[in-house]
C-alpha cells in the first residue's frame, strides 16, 4: 500500500509539472491552425542521389534567402534525403517567397566575344520589344481579345526574327519564355570570367535618380575587385561590353569607358541596373546575398492557409476533443460505474500528459496531429476497457475486490502491451516515410500510445487503489452493471 | 452474458458468405473503377498523388449569399483566362448556402493560381482572403508521395505480419493476417465505389488510415486469440465449444473498444475540421468492419468442420 501512495503523489508531481509546463511553454500550432504558408522545394538532380552535403549547402543558401525575405518566425528545414520544407506564418501570398528562393542565382560577368556588335544589337532591339510586349500584357483587359491578338502578332513577329518559336499554351508563358531565350542568346554572345556571385561580400539596392527603376549594387571581396579591374581594364575603349549573368540570362550589357583603361573600375563594387522594379531588385539583392544554390530547386507543394481558417479549424477540433472525451466519459461511467470513473479521471490525466509532451518535445500540433490525439483516446479506453474487463470476471468468479483488481491487471497486461506495439509499429513506420503533414499523425498516435502505456497500467491501478482505501467505495456492487447477474 | 453470444458454429457458413459477398464487392468496385471510369486506376487518386491545385474560399456576402451555379462561373471565367487545360479541367463547387466556393483544378504554378482567385473574386466577389485554403502539389511530387505512401503500407503490413508470426504459431498468424487483408480490401472497395460514385478522391490521409486500421484490426484479433489460446490450454475436451467460449468472453471488450474509439471519430466527422472527414469515415470503417472480423470471422477460421475432425 506504502508503495501505491508513493505513485499517487508522483503522479500529481506528474501533473503539476504537466500544467506547469503548459502555462510556460505554449503549444506550437502548425500553419493549417494559425494561418500561412508553406513551400516543399525539391532539389533536382539529373544523375545519381543528392548527397548529404549537398542537400546541407542548398539548406544553408536558402536559410541566408529566408533570412533577409524578413517573415517572422520563418522555418526552414530538410524533409527526408532530397526535401526542403519552408514554413511562413501570416504570408498568405508566398509568391515573392518562391520566386526568391527557385532561383539558382548563379551571378556570373561575362566579357563580349569579338565583333558580335550587330548581332547583339539586334538581340538588344528584341528583348526591348518583348519587354514592352510583356508590359503592354499586364495592363491589357485580358477579356478584350483584340489587344490579346495584337501582342500576339507582335510576338510571331519577334518569334521570326530570331527564328524561335515557343509554344506553350498560355500567351503570357509564351512571351515569357521568348525573353528567356533572347537573353540566353545574348548571354552566349559573351565569353565567361572567373568572375562569379562567390566573389561577392554584399549587395545591395537603391533607386535611380533619372526614373523611377531600380538598380541592385554589387560589392566585391579583395580578390574579386581585383578581378573586375582587371576585366574592365580588358574592356576599357574598346567597343565589346561587360555583360552581367544570372543563370545564363544577360541581365544588364554595360560599356567601360576608356578613363579606365588604365586601372580598370577599382573600389570593388559594381552597379546593376537592367530596369528593376522594386520587388525585383529587392529579390535580387536577397538571391546575390544568400549566394547561389549549388544544385537548382523546385517547388513542389504550396499550401496556404487563411488565419480565419485556422482559427476555425482550432475550434472545430476543439468541439470534437471535448466531445469525444465527454461521450466516452458518459459511456464507460454507465457501463463501468466506480471504473469507468477512474477511467475517466486517467483520461484526463492522458490528456494532460500528451500536451505537456507536446510542449515539451515540442510537436508542432496540426490537424492530423489532432486527429491522432483524438484516436488515441480510443486507444487509451481499450486499455482500460480490458483490465475493467477482466477484473469483472474475476469478481463474478467470486474472488475478493483486491484480488480480484490485482488479477484484472496482471492479466491483461500482455494484450495491452501487444495493442500498443503493433499501433507502434505502424506509427514508426508512419513517421520514417510519411511526409510532413502524415508525421504530425504518427508523432501524437505514437506518443499518445505511449503515455497510455503508463496511464492505463500505472494511473488507472494507482486511483483506484486509492479509492478503495475507502471502505464505503468497496462494495461489489459499485463495480457491476446492475444488468449483470451477479 | 447472453445478450452477446452469437453461434459460431452454427453460423459460421453464414459468416464466410457475408464475408465474400463483400469482398466480391469490393472487388467489382475496384475493377470497375480501373476499367470503367476516367481515371483508370483501382482507386480515384486525390491530388496528393497525382498533383494538382486545390482552394477554397469564403464569399462575403451582407445577409445571404445569391444562388451562382458552377457552370455559369467557369463560363464567366474563360472570358478572364484563355488557359485552356485550365478551364477544360476546372471542378468547381458551391457549398454552405452559396458561401464556399470550393475549387479543383490541374497543376498550377502560384502566379497562376493567384490570377485564379482574382479572377474568382471579380466574379464572385468580394471573397475572404482570411478564410483561403489553397494547396499546390505539382505532378512529381504527387508520384514520389504515391510511391512513398504505398512502400509506407508494405512495410509496416511486413512488419505487422512478422510480429504476429512470431506471436503466435502459424496456423493462428495466417488467420490473423487473413482477416487483417479481408478488412483492407473492404475499405479500398468501398472507396473505389465512392470513387465511382461520388467522385471522391483518396489522398495521403487515407493511407494513414488503412495503415491505423491495421493495427486496430490486428490487434483485436489478437486479444481473442490469445484467449482461445489461453482457454484451450485449460481444457481440450471440446475444441469447437471453447472457441465459441473465448469468443462470447472477448466479445464486450472487442466491441466496447470499438465503441470508444467509433465515438472519437464521430465526433470528429460531426465536428471536425473538412479535411478530416473522409479520414475519419474511413477509419471509422475500418474499425466497424475490424471488429466484425476479429469477433466472428477470424475465430470462425479456426472452428473445424465435422468432416475435418474425422479426416
Amino acid at each position: 500500500m506504502k508503495r501505491r501512495q508513493g505513485w499517487l503523489f508522483f503522479i500529481i508531481f506528474l501533473l503539476t509539472l504537466s500544467i506547469y509546463l503548459l502555462i510556460n511553454f505554449p503549444l506550437q500550432l502548425g500553419l493549417d491552425l494559425k494561418g500561412g504558408s508553406q513551400l516543399t522545394l525539391q532539389l533536382v538532380k539529373d544523375e545519381g542521389n543528392v548527397t548529404k552535403e549537398e542537400l546541407e549547402a542548398v539548406n544553408a543558401v536558402l536559410d541566408k534567402r529566408v533570412n533577409n525575405l524578413g517573415v517572422a518566425e520563418s522555418n526552414l528545414q530538410t524533409l527526408g534525403r532530397d526535401q526542403l520544407i519552408l514554413e511562413l506564418p501570416g504570408e498568405q501570398n508566398p509568391l515573392s517567397a518562391s520566386r526568391v528562393l527557385g532561383k539558382t542565382a548563379l551571378l556570373e560577368f561575362r566579357t563580349q566575344k569579338e565583333s558580335t556588335s550587330s548581332q547583339l544589337n539586334n538581340l538588344q532591339l528584341q528583348r526591348f520589344k518583348i519587354n514592352d510586349l510583356i508590359e503592354q500584357f499586364n495592363i491589357s483587359d485580358k477579356r478584350n481579345k483584340d489587344s490579346l491578338s495584337i501582342i500576339k502578332d507582335n510576338l510571331a513577329e519577334i518569334e521570326n526574327d530570331i527564328n524561335y518559336s515557343s509554344n506553350y499554351q498560355n500567351l503570357f508563358d509564351n512571351l515569357v519564355d521568348t525573353k528567356k531565350y533572347i537573353s540566353n542568346e545574348i548571354a552566349n554572345l559573351f565569353n565567361k570570367t572567373d568572375l562569379s556571385g562567390k566573389d561577392l561580400i554584399n549587395a545591395g539596392r537603391r533607386q535611380e535618380q533619372t526614373n523611377n527603376n531600380w538598380e541592385v549594387l554589387l560589392s566585391f571581396n579583395n580578390e574579386g575587385g581585383e578581378k573586375f579591374a582587371e576585366i574592365t581594364k580588358s574592356l576599357a575603349g574598346t567597343d565589346r561590353l561587360l555583360s552581367i549573368v544570372l543563370d545564363g540570362e544577360s541581365i544588364s550589357e554595360a560599356s567601360v569607358g576608356s578613363q579606365f583603361i588604365n586601372t580598370g573600375i577599382t573600389g570593388g563594387s559594381a552597379v546593376i541596373s537592367g530596369n528593376f522594379s522594386a520587388e525585383n531588385a529587392r529579390e535580387l539583392e536577397v538571391q546575390l546575398k544568400g549566394g547561389s544554390l549549388p544544385l537548382p530547386i523546385e517547388i513542389v507543394e504550396t499550401n496556404t492557409i487563411g488565419p480565419l481558417l485556422g482559427s476555425k479549424n482550432i475550434i472545430k477540433s476543439l468541439y470534437a476533443a471535448i466531445c469525444g472525451l465527454l461521450f466516452v466519459g458518459i459511456f464507460m461511467i454507465f457501463n463501468y460505474r466506480i471504473l469507468g470513473f477512474v477511467s475517466v479521471i486517467s483520461l484526463i490525466f492522458y490528456g494532460f500528459f500528451n500536451l505537456a509532451l507536446y510542449s515539451l518535445i515540442p510537436v508542432t500540433l496540426t490537424l492530423p496531429g489532432i486527429a491522432g490525439l483524438i484516436l488515441s483516446i480510443g486507444m487509451a479506453v481499450d486499455a482500460n476497457v480490458l483490465i475493467f474487463e477482466r477484473i469483472r470476471e474475476e469478481l463474478i468468479n467470486g474472488k475478493t475486490l483486491i484480488r480480484s483488481i490485482d488479477s484484472g491487471f496482471q492479466r491483461a497486461n500482455s494484450s495491452i502491451i501487444d495493442g500498443h506495439i503493433t499501433t507502434l509499429v505502424s506509427c514508426f513506420v508512419l513517421f520514417i516515410l510519411g511526409t510532413n503533414f502524415v508525421k504530425g499523425f504518427a508523432a501524437t498516435l505514437g506518443i499518445g500510445v505511449l503515455v497510455s502505456l503508463f496511464t492505463s497500467l500505472n494511473c488507472s491501478k494507482t486511483i483506484l487503489k486509492f479509492l478503495t482505501t475507502y471502505q464505503y467505495l468497496r462494495q461489489k456492487a459499485l463495480y457491476l452493471n446492475r444488468s449483470y447477474p451477479q | 452474458m447472453t445478450l452477446l453470444s452469437f453461434n459460431l458454429i452454427k453460423n459460421k457458413n453464414k459468416i464466410f458468405g457475408f464475408s465474400s459477398v463483400l469482398i466480391l464487392l469490393s472487388l467489382i468496385g475496384i475493377l470497375y473503377s480501373t476499367f470503367n471510369t476516367s481515371f483508370k486506376k483501382p482507386i480515384n487518386l486525390g491530388m496528393d498523388f497525382i498533383g494538382g491545385n486545390e482552394l477554397r474560399i469564403e464569399r462575403i456576402c451582407e445577409y445571404e449569399c445569391d444562388k451562382v451555379s458552377p457552370d455559369e462561373v467557369i463560363e464567366n471565367l474563360s472570358e478572364f483566362s484563355n488557359n485552356k487545360n485550365l478551364l477544360n479541367n476546372i471542378k468547381l463547387q458551391i457549398q454552405n448556402n452559396n458561401s464556399l466556393i470550393s475549387i479543383r483544378s490541374p497543376y498550377l504554378t502560384i502566379e497562376e493560381s493567384n490570377d485564379l482567385i482574382a479572377n474568382i473574386d471579380k466574379i464572385l466577389g468580394p471573397l475572404n482572403y482570411e478564410s483561403k485554403n489553397s494547396r499546390i502539389i505539382g505532378p512529381k511530387l504527387g508520384k514520389k508521395l504515391l510511391t512513398n505512401c504505398a512502400t509506407s503500407l508494405l512495410v509496416s503490413l511486413v512488419a505487422i505480419s512478422l510480429y504476429i508470426s512470431i506471436r503466435f504459431d502459424k496456423k493462428y498468424a495466417f488467420f490473423a493476417l487473413l482477416a487483417l487483408f479481408h478488412d483492407l480490401f473492404i475499405v479500398f472497395g468501398f472507396f473505389s465505389w465512392l470513387g465511382v460514385f461520388l467522385s471522391i478522391e483518396v489522398n495521403s490521409l487515407f493511407a494513414v488510415s488503412l495503415l491505423t486500421i491495421a493495427g486496430y484490426s490486428v490487434n483485436d484479433t489478437v486479444v481473442i486469440f490469445d484467449r482461445i489460446r489461453e482457454n484451450l490450454k485449460q481444457s481440450s475436451d471440446n475444441y469447437n465449444q471453447t472457441i465459441q467460449i473465448s469468443v462470447n468472453e472477448s466479445i464486450r471488450r472487442t466491441l466496447f473498444t470499438s465503441i470508444t474509439t467509433l465515438i472519437p471519430l464521430l465526433t470528429l466527422i460531426i465536428f471536425g475540421s473538412y479535411s478530416l472527414f473522409w479520414f475519419s469515415v474511413s477509419l471509422s470503417l475500418g474499425i466497424l468492419i475490424g471488429s466484425y472480423s476479429s469477433i466472428l470471422l477470424a475465430p470462425s477460421f479456426l472452428i473445424k468442420n465435422k468432416i475435418t475432425e474425422l479426416i
